[in-house]
């Protein structure tokens, strides 16, 4: 099921601010209720937004089912799409906004606390716990990260996995700069801890 | 400054967004500490490894569910669906129901040859001898050919269900109950969409969608008898490569 992963995000300067007026003549044709554009806007899309999917809720089934919410959604609000940031960033959000509220009612349900990370955790973290030479399995960097707590795993996929700047993932989430960086800082030296427990041996 | 003190401008080094006055202190603070080498030199890995994480691809059935959600809400509107364009004349669809059923045959065999080429098919013949004829002749051929499709399709994931339903006991419960899943959900598709074409019938992609549910219907049921053929002998490498395609 892999891809490769696209390699133009949101923000890819003048390239995406030239392709806006196609983008808004994208958008206008779905409002019009054009299936065939909508399919167009879903294909260039529905890859990034399903591994973010994926990565913020650990398995393919319940992304698939979030993807499927996350365009009848955007189908819905394609009214309110003003073109003042990249349609990509619009999904992004819109898409985080619909996968952390799923989190958070999942974790309800279930009973889990998705605990915090304090800065006394953190700092622990950065002690010790040196990684093994070898190079980081991608399995056990995926498992590390269905580990994180929702808020540093959003900033840490956003910004690590999905390569965008800190003020993109500030807009996408709703937060400011500067604590994007810090959720992905804290990600990142969590991750770090997590790994080094691991064994090669580890099922 | 401490190791503490540090511990941002080397989250910044991996951002990549540290100034060249920083860098070089954090530098000179490197150069006499191997924790907070040993530190920087973990956290640019594991950050280099997220960015090589690939991209994952949703399975194909996600849109048709999509599209047919749109339709069952009546956020589609049939004008600009009907002006859309086909991208497989129907005939061509009908081409390859046919040869599908051919490979539903050979599948009593558990030998399911995939991806039969459109253009192999004898009736792609017939739909170029189509090209000329009048409106009227080709609109009422065009309705005979989608149905005559839909009912090759029909039958050929009957043979398939058949044949594989016959075999399922060699899959492990868990596969079963995913291969099960899924069949559910394109069946769902394809109930939505042929709802969807009964209802507006002059829509093009309203067929174009049911089609394609159908023949991801005809896939997964063609990978499920892979899938038994391989367990069956023992070839656990290309079973696993067959769970993971799907």
């Amino acid at each position: 099921m892999a891809t490769s992963k696209a390699t133009v995000h949101p923000s890819a300067g003048a390239a995406a601010a030239a392709s806006r007026s196609a983008e808004q003549a994208l958008v206008d044709r779905c409002r019009r209720g054009e299936l065939g554009a909508f399919e167009e806007l879903y294909r260039a899309h529905s890859g990034r937004l399903f591994s973010l999917a994926v990565r913020m809720l650990g398995n393919p089934s319940d992304a698939e089912d979030q993807l499927q919410e996350i365009f009848l959604s955007a189908h819905r609000k394609l009214e309110s799409f003003r073109g003042e940031s990249a349609l990509g960033t619009w999904l992004y959000r819109l898409a985080m906004n619909q996968l952390l509220d799923h989190v958070r009612s999942r974790a309800a349900r279930t009973g889990q606390l998705t605990d915090g990370l304090d800065d006394a955790t953190v700092l622990a973290d950065a002690g010790g716990h040196k990684l093994a030479e070898r190079a980081i399995d991608r399995i056990d960097l995926e498992r590390a990260l269905a580990e994180l707590p929702e808020g540093c795993r959003a900033a840490f996929v956003l910004h690590d996995v999905e390569g965008l700047e800190h003020k993109e993932v500030s807009e996408v989430l709703g937060i400011a700069e500067g604590t994007s960086k810090s959720q992905v800082h804290k990600a990142r030296l969590r991750l770090r801890a997590l790994l080094s427990k691991r064994s090669p041996y580890d099922v | 400054m401490t190791c503490e003190q540090h511990l941002v401008w080397i989250q910044e080094a991996v951002d990549g967004t540290i100034g060249s006055i920083r860098r070089a202190e954090l530098d000179a603070h490197l150069a006499g500490c191997a924790a907070c080498r040993a530190l920087l030199d973990d956290l640019q890995r594991i950050h280099d490894a997220a960015a090589d994480l690939p991209a994952i691809a949703p399975p194909d059935r996600a849109w048709l569910q999509i599209a047919g959600r749109l339709r069952l809400e009546g956020r589609i509107s049939a004008d600009a669906v009907a002006a859309r364009p086909a991208r497989r004349p129907y005939a061509a669809w009908l081409a390859i129901a046919a040869a599908l059923v051919i490979a539903a045959g050979s599948a009593v065999m558990l030998v399911v040859p995939r991806n039969t080429p459109p253009s192999q098919a004898p009736a792609a013949a017939a739909a170029a001898s189509t090209a000329g004829a009048t409106p009227e002749v080709a609109s009422v051929e065009a309705v005979n050919a989608v149905e005559a499709a839909q009912a090759q399709f029909e039958k050929a994931i009957a043979d398939l269900e058949k044949v594989a339903k016959a075999n399922q006991q060699a899959l492990d419960p868990n596969t079963s109950a995913t291969i099960e899943k899924n069949l559910g959900i394109l069946d769902q598709a394809i109930a939505d969409n042929r709802a969807a074409v009964k209802s507006e019938p002059a829509s093009v992609a309203a067929r174009e969608t049911l089609f394609d549910a159908l023949r991801q219907k005809v896939s997964l049921l063609q990978d499920t008898i892979s899938l038994i053929n391989e367990m069956r002998k023992g070839n656990n490498a290309a079973a696993a490569q067959l769970v993971n395609k799907s």
